[in-house]
């Protein structure tokens, strides 16, 4: 029987920061990535250049890279604003930048610049005359965006929604780096310390394909039910 | 002014895509219960002259009054626009129109497809809206379709139900932008028969169409296009019965 040797509860703990932080990070790279693809078919200059200088940048650099460079830029930053806060108005605010909410803001905004350019694809494919119409009965240019727009697009976005979040769920693992204890982590430590590697890693694989198959589970439903009167039912 | 406002009057109308000018200056006015028809060969405008009444199209220049109520534009860098989006969709909801294409909302069934608007835009109570849906579905023949989506169905059961959704609106004006144009030719009279019907009702209608015997049974007013520029206009035993211009002429000449 497999014996995890006490660290069964922490790696628990450490599934279950991996779920949170995917699934926040997922969460953020949602509304990202609708912003940027906006963004890109904007007719206003500016908006379309900083959403091209987001997914370039971000495309460019490598993941680990940006998630050091958020973490470590991001506590000076934050230690700045609040030195300025206390000099100048004496606001006494002392952030903690917290290495959870740099891994999720690093990852949501890595994978804010793909699901942007998935997002893009898919608005793009959406037929003019949908919208039109959508227009010529009173719809506001919300109205259009919530009850035409996002749900014609989806079936569009969501296969390339989904291997954007099969990535992402991988990317987490990166975490370890700037000091969050995710499972791969605990187990890692574990390893080290048992010198049993597969005694950790391998459940720790078996843990990443259950979510993968849940969630590809979720994707097929949520395909079908896009599908909906496009001939797929 | 009298007592009851215009329906939709426009005025000098001015339209150019790039180096072309597809619309010179074209006015119109209906009043309550007329049938305008557009005829005119593709691409004298008559399309666009349609999309310019709500504003699928933003004209260069000229004047929209709707219901008494003129839109306002104004100048950007973009060229003219309307200077308050609020009023456009407000003056849409009291405009509907029917396209070439159908346009019914794929990812909704029929049923849905006429409620949407009724719901969302009008703010009408959800049983009212569903009640007067099934009302029109009866009326357009399509009760057995009220659950199918647009997919599901012919060409001319969509335009039926486009039409449908249309009248679910309760709009000051109908605007039909060549509504049989994508049918097969045995489905075309279901729907001409379902706009006999409006005109007869006295629902104010602008058309534009290539069907002239729609436009000689039903019209108040005939409009002939050519390059952007109003050709003849009157009734329709005028304007199709006894044609000055020679290109009018040889327009409604049998082709074969």
């Amino acid at each position: 029987m497999l014996d995890l040797q006490g660290y069964g509860p922490r790696l628990i703990e450490g599934a279950g920061v991996t779920i949170q932080l995917a699934v926040l990070s997922l969460l953020l790279a949602i509304i990202l990535g609708l912003l940027t693809a906006t963004a890109k078919m904007s007719r206003n200059w500016f908006l379309r250049r900083t959403a091209t200088v987001y997914t370039t940048l971000i495309r460019g650099v490598p993941d680990l890279v940006l998630m050091m460079l958020l973490f470590f830029g991001g506590q000076i930053g934050v230690n700045a604003i609040s030195d300025m806060l206390y000099y100048n108005y004496e606001i006494d605010l002392y952030i903690n930048f917290n290495a959870f909410a740099a891994g999720v803001l690093t990852i949501g905004f890595i994978f804010g610049a793909y699901m942007g350019e998935t997002f893009r694809g898919a608005f793009m494919a959406v037929d003019n005359g949908q919208i039109e119409a959508g227009k010529a009965y009173g719809m506001s240019s919300g109205l259009v965006f919530r009850r035409i727009r996002f749900p014609q697009m989806m079936r569009h976005a969501l296969p390339g929604l989904s291997n954007n979040w099969m990535v992402l769920l991988k990317t987490t693992a990166l975490v370890s780096v700037i000091g969050l204890t995710d499972m791969v982590r605990v187990a890692a430590e574990a390893s080290r310390a048992t010198h049993e590697p597969f005694t950790f890693l391998i459940p720790v694989a078996v843990v990443y394909l259950l979510i993968a198959s849940v969630s590809e589970w979720i994707f097929a439903r949520l395909q079908k039910r896009y599908d909906i009167g496009f001939g797929g039912q | 002014m009298a007592a009851t406002p215009t329906p939709l009057e426009v005025r000098n109308i001015k339209k150019r895509f790039g180096d072309t000018e597809v619309l010179k200056g074209l006015s119109l006015q209906a009043q309550k219960g007329d049938v305008i028809t557009l005829i005119g060969a593709s691409g004298s405008g008559k399309s666009t002259f349609l999309r310019c009444m709500n504003l699928l199209e933003q004209p260069d220049d000229g004047e929209l009054i709707v219901h008494g109520e003129p839109i306002r534009f104004k100048t950007t860098k973009h060229g003219r626009e309307p200077e308050d989006w609020k009023q456009v969709v407000q003056m849409r909801a009291k405009l509907s129109m029917v396209f070439q294409s159908f346009n019914l909302w794929a990812h909704m069934t029929l049923l849905e497809n006429i409620i949407e608007a009724p719901i969302n835009v009008l703010k009408k109570p959800k049983k009212e809206a569903l009640e007067h849906a099934h009302a029109l579905l009866d009326r357009v023949g399509l009760t057995a379709r009220a659950n199918a989506y647009p997919a599901q169905m012919s060409g001319g059961q969509q335009q039926r139900g486009a039409i449908a959704r249309a009248l679910a609106m309760d709009p000051e004006v109908m605007l039909f932008d060549e509504p049989t144009s994508a049918l097969d030719p045995e489905l075309v009279g279901d729907v001409l028969k379902v706009m006999h019907g409006l005109a007869d009702e006295g629902r104010t209608m602008v058309v534009v169409t290539h069907e002239m015997s729609f436009a000689r049974d039903v019209s108040s007013q005939v409009i002939y296009l050519h390059q952007g520029l109003v050709e003849e206009a009157g009734p329709p035993d005028q304007v199709l019965g006894n044609p000055q211009s020679p290109r009018l002429k040889q327009f409604l000449a049998p082709k074969y």
